[in-house]
């Protein structure tokens, strides 16, 4: 069997590449029809031109939000993976995040070749799961929250580890907010006093302005991952949140 | 944890590798269930396929695993192994699933045993399949081939009816009985398989069917499982 004889480093490290060597692995987690997915599609829409992208989907029935992001034609279909997760999509994100990391690896593997750039940046979808769903720091290097005014003014401040840890809350589809009688500055101004000064991000695709200050956090947190300053953080679950740290 | 002999319990050693909880992406695994069930089987099926495969494709697996095990403690290389193995597997998905989830084992196994000499071994291999790689476990920590046998019919019994329960309205206490219906089932795989220490005397006893699922299941959109 002439093709299993090679040798390679054997699978130790819990990533194939560690530090800033490697991409950026974001993730984006929040509640079934929040926008998780478009906010993807935006970020490839804004980023393509500079960075190299990647993207790991985990759908409830998988391909569902690759294919959204394939038919977007935001980004090489080659470059967005799907990953099965048998009905467990918090278990995927948390507890046993080796298909995810696995896929993470494969993707950057195949953009590492000398005839190709590396990737900057992968974005690893949560499928849409419940309130208290965030991601490992083992797997992801930062996370994005994501909810939306349609979902009721009272969620964000209803808190939980994702809305009151994660690396950035986006309240999502602010220009909704008067057709479901949301006040959506006050749910921003609630979120941010529920995350005890982390950011807030009110957004709405309509206003390009909002679409800046996320795709500004973003190449922020990729400066912050290749100068070696981005140590993951845990949002979840429960626990009480007292490392001593600034936020962009 | 440098010292994986270190007097653990061969008994303790089996629960770890049998828990569901183990980190090695199981959840994304039916047993070809989901396919067989869209292509018609329906609840009362379940405990036969359980047992169908266990006769086929497990048993294949089971004694890839026990003959692997046989040439890491006795330091022979398991290349040979892994060819039987794949002849015996005609399938291209069944096999690359295996070849994957034996990574996903072997990314743990690298981080819990590093050092142990059968994990050096198969983590050497560019893709060995699933039974090799339990078998680096099993060698490294003193499992017996028997044990190893049963923990590759169980984890398989497991992972098809925990599937069920995803995919069919079933009570998970039915589920469990058809678990312990299957039990003697892999008792009598594992004395059969144990004692086998050649490739060559690795059973070919495939499932056509099962096969075809699973090639059909790789071609599939709209999944819930990897395979």
């Amino acid at each position: 069997m002439p093709d299993h004889t090679h040798t390679h480093p054997h699978p130790q490290s819990h990533s194939a590449l560690s530090g800033p060597a490697r991409a950026l692995r974001l993730g984006v987690c929040g509640p079934v029809g929040t926008g998780k997915s478009s906010l993807i599609a935006l970020l490839c829409r804004e980023l393509a031109s500079e960075l190299e992208l990647g993207v790991v989907t985990n759908d409830i029935y998988t391909d569902e939000d690759a294919r959204f992001l394939r038919a977007a034609g935001v980004l090489d279909p080659a470059r967005i993976r799907a990953v099965e997760t048998g009905a467990c999509p918090h278990t995927a994100i948390r507890d046993d995040i080796t298909a995810n990391l696995m896929a993470a690896e494969e993707l950057e593997a195949d953009y590492a070749g000398a005839d190709v750039p590396g990737l900057d940046l992968v974005m690893i979808e949560s499928g849409g799961d419940n309130l208290t769903a965030t991601f490992s720091p083992a797997l992801v290097d930062v996370q994005i929250f994501v909810l939306d005014v349609a979902g009721g003014g009272d969620v964000a401040r209803k808190g939980g580890p994702g809305i009151e840890r994660a690396d950035l809350l986006v309240v999502n589809k602010t220009d909704l907010a008067i057709h479901v009688g949301v006040d959506a500055g006050l749910m921003v101004t609630e979120a941010a006093a529920a995350r005890d000064g982390r950011p807030v991000l009110g957004l709405t695709r309509t206003e390009q302005a909002t679409v800046d200050q996320l795709t500004a956090w973003v190449r922020a947190q990729l400066a912050r991952h290749r100068t070696g300053d981005l140590v993951p953080q845990d949002p979840g679950p429960m626990a009480a949140h007292s490392h001593d740290h600034a936020h962009a | 944890m440098t010292d994986a002999r270190e007097a653990i319990h061969r008994d303790l050693v089996l629960m770890l590798l049998a828990d569901a909880r183990l980190p090695v992406a199981g959840h994304t695994q039916s047993a070809t269930l989901e396919p067989a069930l869209r292509a018609g089987l329906g609840a009362g099926d379940v405990p036969g396929y359980v047992t169908t495969r266990l006769r086929t494709v497990t048993r294949v697996e089971a004694a890839t695993a026990v003959v692997a095990l046989h040439h890491l403690a006795a330091g022979l290389d398991v290349g040979p192994v892994e060819a039987a193995w794949a002849a015996r597997t005609p399938s291209p998905a069944m096999r690359a699933t295996s070849r994957s989830q034996a990574r996903a084992f072997l990314r743990l196994a690298g981080r819990l045993w590093p050092e142990t000499a059968p994990v050096l071994a198969v983590s050497a291999y560019r893709a060995p399949c699933r039974a090799v790689a339990l078998a680096a476990a099993a060698a490294s920590l003193d499992l017996e081939p028997a044990a190893l046998a049963r923990l590759v019919g169980y984890d398989d019994v497991q992972t098809a009816c925990s599937a069920a329960l995803k995919l069919l309205p079933l009570d998970p206490a039915d589920v469990t009985g058809w678990v312990v219906g299957a039990l003697p089932t892999v008792d009598r795989l594992a004395g059969e398989v144990a004692h086998l220490t050649r490739p060559e005397e690795i059973p070919a006893c495939g499932a056509p069917q099962i096969e075809a699922w699973a090639e059909t299941h790789a071609h599939t959109t709209r999944r819930l499982f990897s395979a």
